[in-house]
């Protein structure tokens, strides 16, 4: 029931992002009811002027717990990724990045030519990347083949809540995949995140889906057991689709 | 002399090191990482690096983001 990512063995297939919460504590306590131990974090400039006794979103993850995940959101070319990248590495200390690089902002979709090269440069560089990518199966397929070590196509556009709008190409991605697949983005509700881990999906990474919602503490633990469920779903191997109806009970000894 | 800091310009003294210039400015030295000029200055270097006219700072932290 595992899912392994840099070497490194998660009991959860649930990964969170830690933005649009109310404030840190809502945060730190959706990320304990969602069962998450993986948590993303934009690295971005800090507010000049601040108090120096002002709270920093890092003082409410305890990194010994959680693996705390920089990404490079709000890069829209290669070279902004990479040292966005490697800002990430010098704050955290690890090599793992999920790296991002966006199209425009208006419609917030993957780059695809960029992120290949990025990829690239970073796989040279020593990083261990986690790519948001579109459900182009090819390009899955070359940044698999770059040395990524997930792959993570997106279910419909980031903060659309849309759901699932591609299954047909996020299960080619799946079947031809030989690292993690972990549908990132679009998610809208638990069932989205259950449909996307029974479609065979290694885990599934969101955030809106819980921070916008009217409860999110609720809806983190809505998400947890959403991604446990259709995992085992998946496992158990789902019946066949019949035409026709068929009796649950034995016809045999029927009285009429 | 002038520097540009998060994309803001500011005006400072001169013969400031970066560990000086962030207490002088009441900036809190956890959790950020700082690049002059797109270099990376690791933390241990913070003391003896120098910072000069012009100099392009950013100071980045981890914020709230998917």
């Amino acid at each position: 029931m595992s899912l392994i990512l840099n070497n490194k063995l998660y009991n959860s297939r649930l990964i969170i992002g830690s933005g649009k919460y109310k404030d840190f504590n809502e945060t730190k306590n959706a990320l304990k009811s969602s069962g998450a131990e993986m948590i993303t974090v934009a690295i971005k400039r800090t507010n000049l002027g601040q108090d120096t006794n002002q709270e920093s979103l890092l003082n409410f993850i305890d990194s010994k717990k959680y693996k705390i995940l920089p990404n490079t959101a709000g890069c829209f070319t290669a070279d902004d990724a990479i040292r966005v990248s490697l800002l990430g590495k010098e704050l955290l200390g690890d090599n793992l990045v999920k790296l991002e690089v966006l199209a425009d902002k208006d419609t917030l979709l993957p780059n695809e030519e960029e992120t290949l090269v990025a990829a690239k440069e970073l796989v040279k560089l020593g990083f261990s990347i986690m790519v948001y990518t579109t459900d182009n199966v090819a390009l899955a397929r070359e940044l698999e083949e770059i040395g990524c070590i997930a792959v993570m196509p997106l279910a419909s556009p980031i903060g659309t809540g849309k759901g699932i709008m591609n299954s047909k190409n996020l299960k080619k991605i799946i079947y031809n995949a030989n690292v993690p697949i972990i549908v990132d983005a679009g998610i809208g509700t638990a069932s989205d995140a259950t449909i996307a881990m029974e479609l065979g999906c290694d885990g599934v990474l969101l955030n809106s889906a819980i921070a916008m919602s009217d409860n999110p503490i609720l809806m983190a633990e809505a998400m947890k057991y959403a991604v446990i469920s259709g995992r085992k779903a998946y496992e158990a191997k789902r019946m066949e689709i019949s035409d026709i109806a068929i009796p649950s009970s034995n016809k045999k000894n029927s009285i009429s | 002399m002038n520097i540009i800091v998060n994309g803001d310009k500011i005006s400072i003294e001169k013969n400031i090191n970066l560990e000086n210039f962030l207490k002088l400015n009441n900036i809190n030295n956890k959790n950020i990482v700082i690049e002059v000029n797109k270099i990376i200055i690791t933390k241990s270097m913070w003391k003896e690096k120098k910072i000069k006219e012009g100099d392009v700072i950013e100071i980045i932290t981890a914020v709230g983001g998917g």
